[in-house]
Protein backbone atom coordinates (compact mmCIF):
# COMPACT_ATOMS: atom_id res chain seq x y z
CA UNK A 1 0.00 0.00 0.00
CA UNK A 2 1.38 3.05 -0.85
CA UNK A 3 1.99 5.95 1.80
CA UNK A 4 -0.51 8.41 1.04
CA UNK A 5 0.47 12.15 2.36
CA UNK A 6 -2.37 13.92 4.49
CA UNK A 7 -1.80 17.15 2.69
CA UNK A 8 -2.30 17.63 -1.06
CA UNK A 9 0.09 20.25 -2.78
CA UNK A 10 -0.34 22.03 -6.22
CA UNK A 11 2.24 24.58 -7.96
CA UNK A 12 0.08 27.88 -8.91
CA UNK A 13 1.59 30.04 -11.83
CA UNK A 14 -0.40 33.07 -13.02
CA UNK A 15 1.09 35.61 -15.54
CA UNK A 16 -0.81 38.33 -17.14
CA UNK A 17 -0.52 42.55 -17.53
CA UNK A 18 -0.01 44.15 -14.56
CA UNK A 19 -3.29 46.02 -12.80
CA UNK A 20 -4.62 46.17 -9.71
CA UNK A 21 -6.58 43.57 -7.55
CA UNK A 22 -4.46 40.70 -8.89
CA UNK A 23 -3.28 39.37 -6.09
CA UNK A 24 -6.25 39.33 -4.03
CA UNK A 25 -8.14 38.27 -6.79
CA UNK A 26 -6.72 35.19 -6.36
CA UNK A 27 -5.93 35.16 -2.55
CA UNK A 28 -10.00 35.27 -2.62
CA UNK A 29 -10.38 31.80 -4.54
CA UNK A 30 -7.54 29.91 -2.18
CA UNK A 31 -9.07 31.16 1.10
CA UNK A 32 -12.58 30.48 -0.14
CA UNK A 33 -11.12 26.75 -1.24
CA UNK A 34 -9.40 26.26 2.09
CA UNK A 35 -5.90 26.70 0.30
CA UNK A 36 -3.18 27.52 2.16
CA UNK A 37 -0.42 29.49 0.66
CA UNK A 38 2.92 27.83 1.94
CA UNK A 39 5.67 29.65 -0.33
CA UNK A 40 5.05 32.48 -2.95
CA UNK A 41 6.34 34.44 -5.01
CA UNK A 42 5.34 37.29 -6.98
CA UNK A 43 6.54 39.87 -9.44
CA UNK A 44 6.34 42.57 -11.45
CA UNK A 45 8.15 41.40 -14.97
CA UNK A 46 8.34 44.47 -17.31
CA UNK A 47 4.46 45.20 -17.80
CA UNK A 48 3.49 41.75 -16.21
CA UNK A 49 2.53 40.38 -13.08
CA UNK A 50 3.92 37.30 -12.11
CA UNK A 51 2.46 34.81 -9.30
CA UNK A 52 4.28 31.66 -8.52
CA UNK A 53 2.87 29.80 -5.31
CA UNK A 54 2.97 26.52 -3.77
CA UNK A 55 -0.82 26.05 -2.41
CA UNK A 56 -1.82 23.40 -0.24
CA UNK A 57 -4.88 21.69 1.01
CA UNK A 58 -6.00 18.81 2.99
CA UNK A 59 -7.07 15.68 1.63
CA UNK A 60 -9.44 15.09 -0.04
CA UNK A 61 -9.31 17.93 -2.64
CA UNK A 62 -10.23 18.23 -6.38
CA UNK A 63 -7.36 19.60 -8.55
CA UNK A 64 -10.27 20.24 -11.14
CA UNK A 65 -11.96 22.45 -8.99
CA UNK A 66 -9.14 24.19 -7.62
CA UNK A 67 -8.15 25.04 -11.18
CA UNK A 68 -11.89 25.68 -12.39
CA UNK A 69 -12.35 28.52 -9.72
CA UNK A 70 -8.45 29.94 -10.47
CA UNK A 71 -9.75 29.96 -14.31
CA UNK A 72 -12.46 31.67 -13.44
CA UNK A 73 -10.76 34.69 -11.95
CA UNK A 74 -7.77 34.33 -14.43
CA UNK A 75 -10.04 35.06 -17.33
CA UNK A 76 -11.82 38.00 -15.53
CA UNK A 77 -8.14 39.39 -15.25
CA UNK A 78 -6.94 38.60 -18.26
CA UNK A 79 -3.78 36.01 -17.12
CA UNK A 80 -2.83 32.97 -18.31
CA UNK A 81 -2.95 30.25 -15.81
CA UNK A 82 -1.08 27.15 -14.48
CA UNK A 83 -1.57 24.50 -12.54
CA UNK A 84 0.09 21.30 -11.35
CA UNK A 85 0.02 18.39 -8.87
CA UNK A 86 3.48 18.07 -6.78
CA UNK A 87 4.37 14.82 -5.38
CA UNK A 88 5.22 14.08 -1.87
CA UNK A 89 8.56 13.82 -2.42
CA UNK A 90 8.81 16.90 -4.44
CA UNK A 91 7.76 18.73 -0.96
CA UNK A 92 10.94 19.22 1.39
CA UNK A 93 12.69 21.90 2.34
CA UNK A 94 16.51 21.84 1.02
CA UNK A 95 18.44 22.19 4.04
CA UNK A 96 21.73 22.95 3.01
CA UNK A 97 24.64 23.48 4.19
CA UNK A 98 26.47 24.89 1.34
CA UNK A 99 27.99 28.26 1.10
CA UNK A 100 24.94 31.00 -0.51
CA UNK A 101 26.80 33.35 -3.02
CA UNK A 102 25.54 36.37 -4.57
CA UNK A 103 26.67 36.04 -8.50
CA UNK A 104 26.42 39.43 -10.18
CA UNK A 105 27.49 39.71 -14.01
CA UNK A 106 26.43 42.71 -15.95
CA UNK A 107 27.43 44.52 -19.67
CA UNK A 108 26.80 45.42 -22.59
CA UNK A 109 23.60 43.70 -23.59
CA UNK A 110 24.44 40.34 -26.05
CA UNK A 111 22.65 37.20 -27.03
CA UNK A 112 24.04 34.08 -25.00
CA UNK A 113 24.92 35.60 -21.10
CA UNK A 114 22.20 33.95 -19.53
CA UNK A 115 22.28 30.76 -21.25
CA UNK A 116 26.61 30.97 -20.94
CA UNK A 117 27.09 31.73 -17.65
CA UNK A 118 24.41 29.56 -16.23
CA UNK A 119 25.87 26.43 -18.22
CA UNK A 120 29.23 27.37 -16.72
CA UNK A 121 27.96 27.13 -13.28
CA UNK A 122 26.23 24.00 -13.89
CA UNK A 123 29.07 22.44 -15.34
CA UNK A 124 30.84 23.48 -11.63
CA UNK A 125 28.25 21.81 -9.18
CA UNK A 126 26.81 25.36 -8.46
CA UNK A 127 22.67 25.18 -7.81
CA UNK A 128 20.79 28.70 -8.54
CA UNK A 129 18.46 29.56 -5.99
CA UNK A 130 17.42 32.87 -7.44
CA UNK A 131 17.95 34.26 -10.71
CA UNK A 132 16.78 37.53 -11.54
CA UNK A 133 18.02 39.71 -14.72
CA UNK A 134 17.03 43.18 -15.73
CA UNK A 135 17.70 45.10 -19.25
CA UNK A 136 18.77 48.44 -18.34
CA UNK A 137 20.55 51.42 -19.66
CA UNK A 138 19.27 53.11 -23.16
CA UNK A 139 18.36 51.66 -26.49
CA UNK A 140 21.97 52.46 -27.91
CA UNK A 141 23.72 51.63 -25.18
CA UNK A 142 21.72 48.14 -23.48
CA UNK A 143 23.37 46.99 -20.50
CA UNK A 144 22.53 43.57 -19.16
CA UNK A 145 22.07 42.86 -15.18
CA UNK A 146 21.80 39.34 -13.86
CA UNK A 147 22.00 38.37 -10.39
CA UNK A 148 21.90 35.51 -8.98
CA UNK A 149 21.57 33.41 -5.68
CA UNK A 150 23.23 30.27 -5.78
CA UNK A 151 24.45 27.20 -3.32
CA UNK A 152 28.25 26.62 -4.44
CA UNK A 153 29.59 23.32 -3.53
CA UNK A 154 31.45 22.08 -0.72
CA UNK A 155 34.94 22.90 -1.15
CA UNK A 156 34.71 26.10 -3.56
CA UNK A 157 35.46 29.27 -2.38
CA UNK A 158 33.34 32.70 -3.83
CA UNK A 159 37.22 33.63 -5.19
CA UNK A 160 37.81 30.26 -6.90
CA UNK A 161 34.16 30.60 -8.40
CA UNK A 162 35.15 33.67 -9.72
CA UNK A 163 38.40 32.76 -11.10
CA UNK A 164 36.85 30.25 -12.68
CA UNK A 165 34.46 32.29 -14.27
CA UNK A 166 37.53 34.52 -15.51
CA UNK A 167 37.20 33.17 -19.44
CA UNK A 168 34.24 33.71 -19.48
CA UNK A 169 34.06 37.17 -17.97
CA UNK A 170 37.01 38.28 -20.89
CA UNK A 171 35.46 36.39 -23.52
CA UNK A 172 32.09 38.04 -22.99
CA UNK A 173 33.18 41.03 -21.70
CA UNK A 174 31.44 41.22 -18.76
CA UNK A 175 31.96 42.30 -15.15
CA UNK A 176 31.60 39.17 -12.86
CA UNK A 177 31.66 39.10 -9.14
CA UNK A 178 31.02 36.47 -6.71
CA UNK A 179 30.55 37.28 -3.31
CA UNK A 180 28.89 35.59 0.22
CA UNK A 181 25.78 36.10 1.11
CA UNK A 182 25.25 32.89 3.40
CA UNK A 183 22.64 34.37 6.09
CA UNK A 184 23.88 34.59 10.14
CA UNK A 185 21.93 32.93 12.44
CA UNK A 186 21.55 35.34 15.29
CA UNK B 1 19.91 26.08 35.23
CA UNK B 2 20.77 24.01 32.46
CA UNK B 3 19.99 25.63 28.89
CA UNK B 4 16.63 26.80 27.93
CA UNK B 5 13.96 26.43 25.32
CA UNK B 6 14.69 29.08 22.61
CA UNK B 7 11.08 30.39 21.95
CA UNK B 8 9.87 31.14 18.69
CA UNK B 9 7.32 33.74 17.77
CA UNK B 10 4.35 34.17 17.79
CA UNK B 11 5.13 33.37 21.37
CA UNK B 12 4.44 37.67 22.72
CA UNK B 13 7.46 37.89 24.89
CA UNK B 14 9.54 38.04 22.08
CA UNK B 15 6.89 41.78 20.83
CA UNK B 16 7.30 42.98 24.51
CA UNK B 17 9.75 45.65 25.37
CA UNK B 18 11.82 44.45 27.91
CA UNK B 19 11.97 46.16 31.47
CA UNK B 20 15.21 47.38 32.82
CA UNK B 21 17.15 45.72 35.51
CA UNK B 22 16.82 47.40 38.56
CA UNK B 23 18.93 45.71 40.97
CA UNK B 24 21.57 43.34 39.87
CA UNK B 25 21.16 40.37 42.23
CA UNK B 26 21.77 36.48 42.42
CA UNK B 27 18.76 36.59 40.29
CA UNK B 28 20.45 38.09 37.86
CA UNK B 29 23.32 36.75 37.56
CA UNK B 30 21.68 33.13 37.50
CA UNK B 31 19.57 34.61 34.16
CA UNK B 32 23.06 35.64 32.60
CA UNK B 33 24.17 31.90 33.42
CA UNK B 34 21.05 30.40 31.90
CA UNK B 35 22.00 32.73 28.67
CA UNK B 36 25.46 31.79 28.53
CA UNK B 37 24.07 28.10 28.83
CA UNK B 38 21.81 28.35 26.28
CA UNK B 39 24.21 30.32 23.60
CA UNK B 40 26.52 27.23 24.12
CA UNK B 41 24.13 24.65 23.74
CA UNK B 42 22.79 26.36 20.22
CA UNK B 43 24.97 24.97 17.38
CA UNK B 44 27.18 28.25 16.27
CA UNK B 45 25.23 30.23 18.36
CA UNK B 46 26.41 34.23 18.86
CA UNK B 47 23.74 36.04 21.23
CA UNK B 48 20.74 34.69 22.91
CA UNK B 49 18.63 37.90 24.93
CA UNK B 50 16.82 37.20 27.91
CA UNK B 51 13.26 37.42 26.17
CA UNK B 52 13.89 34.38 23.59
CA UNK B 53 14.25 32.12 26.67
CA UNK B 54 11.09 33.92 28.42
CA UNK B 55 12.09 36.47 30.78
CA UNK B 56 10.88 39.94 29.79
CA UNK B 57 14.45 41.57 31.44
CA UNK B 58 17.19 43.89 29.59
CA UNK B 59 19.50 41.38 29.61
CA UNK B 60 21.89 39.59 26.70
CA UNK B 61 24.67 37.66 26.00
CA UNK B 62 26.97 38.05 22.95
CA UNK B 63 30.16 35.88 22.08
CA UNK B 64 31.10 35.75 18.55
CA UNK B 65 35.07 34.49 19.02
CA UNK B 66 34.08 31.14 17.69
CA UNK B 67 32.21 32.60 14.90
CA UNK B 68 34.49 32.30 11.49
CA UNK B 69 32.86 36.11 10.75
CA UNK B 70 33.78 37.29 14.19
CA UNK B 71 37.21 35.24 15.22
CA UNK B 72 39.40 38.28 14.24
CA UNK B 73 37.58 40.92 15.51
CA UNK B 74 35.68 40.64 19.12
CA UNK B 75 35.64 41.02 22.67
CA UNK B 76 35.67 37.92 24.09
CA UNK B 77 32.12 37.05 26.05
CA UNK B 78 30.19 39.85 26.74
CA UNK B 79 27.03 39.86 29.56
CA UNK B 80 25.20 42.92 29.26
CA UNK B 81 22.82 43.94 31.79
CA UNK B 82 20.75 47.27 30.18
CA UNK B 83 22.81 47.87 27.40
CA UNK B 84 22.81 51.29 25.40
CA UNK B 85 23.98 52.08 22.34
CA UNK B 86 25.46 55.32 22.37
CA UNK B 87 26.91 55.86 19.69
CA UNK B 88 26.95 54.15 15.92
CA UNK B 89 28.58 54.93 12.52
CA UNK B 90 28.34 53.38 9.02
CA UNK B 91 25.86 51.07 7.60
CA UNK B 92 26.27 47.83 6.17
CA UNK B 93 23.85 45.03 5.08
CA UNK B 94 24.29 41.31 6.12
CA UNK B 95 21.45 38.37 5.59
CA UNK B 96 20.07 37.06 8.72
CA UNK B 97 18.27 34.55 10.66
CA UNK B 98 17.22 34.04 13.90
CA UNK B 99 16.66 31.48 16.38
CA UNK B 100 13.25 32.43 17.13
CA UNK B 101 11.77 33.21 13.49
CA UNK B 102 13.10 29.91 12.37
CA UNK B 103 13.36 29.22 8.57
CA UNK B 104 13.53 32.42 7.35
CA UNK B 105 16.42 35.48 6.52
CA UNK B 106 16.50 38.57 5.08
CA UNK B 107 18.54 41.69 4.35
CA UNK B 108 18.80 44.05 7.26
CA UNK B 109 21.02 46.85 7.25
CA UNK B 110 22.91 47.87 10.55
CA UNK B 111 24.94 50.21 11.69
CA UNK B 112 29.19 49.07 10.95
CA UNK B 113 30.02 50.32 14.48
CA UNK B 114 28.82 51.06 17.69
CA UNK B 115 29.68 52.24 21.55
CA UNK B 116 27.98 50.36 24.12
CA UNK B 117 27.40 50.89 27.43
CA UNK B 118 26.21 48.17 29.98
CA UNK B 119 26.90 46.93 33.13
CA UNK B 120 28.25 43.93 33.80
CA UNK B 121 27.20 40.19 36.03
CA UNK B 122 29.36 41.75 38.97
CA UNK B 123 27.40 45.96 38.57
CA UNK B 124 30.42 47.34 37.35
CA UNK B 125 29.64 49.85 34.04
CA UNK B 126 31.62 49.15 30.80
CA UNK B 127 31.63 50.57 27.51
CA UNK B 128 33.22 48.77 24.26
CA UNK B 129 33.72 49.95 20.49
CA UNK B 130 32.41 47.21 18.86
CA UNK B 131 32.66 47.04 14.72
CA UNK B 132 32.03 44.34 12.39
CA UNK B 133 30.28 41.29 12.76
CA UNK B 134 30.10 41.80 16.71
CA UNK B 135 28.53 45.07 16.51
CA UNK B 136 25.81 43.24 14.06
CA UNK B 137 24.82 40.26 16.30
CA UNK B 138 25.04 43.41 19.48
CA UNK B 139 22.19 45.28 17.98
CA UNK B 140 20.30 41.90 16.95
CA UNK B 141 20.12 40.98 20.37
CA UNK B 142 19.51 44.31 21.52
CA UNK B 143 16.50 44.75 18.89
CA UNK B 144 14.97 41.32 20.70
CA UNK B 145 15.54 43.39 24.32
CA UNK B 146 12.83 45.98 22.76
CA UNK B 147 10.81 43.52 21.28
CA UNK B 148 11.97 43.87 17.46
CA UNK B 149 12.78 41.30 15.69
CA UNK B 150 14.76 41.22 12.34
CA UNK B 151 11.67 40.70 10.39
CA UNK B 152 10.87 44.32 11.19
CA UNK B 153 13.96 45.76 9.83
CA UNK B 154 14.14 43.51 6.88
CA UNK B 155 14.79 45.64 3.91
CA UNK B 156 14.38 43.35 0.63
CA UNK B 157 13.93 39.49 0.70
CA UNK B 158 15.01 39.44 -3.05
CA UNK B 159 17.71 40.80 -5.19
CA UNK B 160 15.57 44.59 -6.27
CA UNK B 161 16.89 46.21 -9.44
CA UNK B 162 15.42 48.83 -10.72
CA UNK B 163 12.05 47.61 -9.59
CA UNK B 164 9.88 50.83 -9.29
CA UNK B 165 11.00 51.91 -12.79
CA UNK B 166 7.91 52.32 -14.95
CA UNK B 167 7.72 50.96 -18.72
CA UNK B 168 5.92 52.45 -21.53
Amino acid sequence: MTNQPETLHYAVSVVGKDRTGIVAGIAEVLFRLGCNIADSSCTMLAGEFAMILIVSHPRPFSKTKLHDELKSVCDTLGMSLAVRTLHADEVVRKETSDEICMISVYGADQPGIVYRVTRELAALGVNIMDLNTKLIGTPEEPVYVMMLEAAIPEGQTPEGLEALLGNLKKELSVEIGVRIITPVAF
Amino acid sequence: MPNQPILRYPHPVLKKVCNRVVRIDATIQSLVDDLLDTMHAGPGSVGVAAPQIGVSLRVCVVDVSNSRHGRDNHHGQLCMINPEIVARDGLAVMREGCMSVPDYTGDVERATAITVRFSEPDGSPREIEASGFEAVAIQHEMDHLDGILFLDRIMSIKTGLFRRKSYA
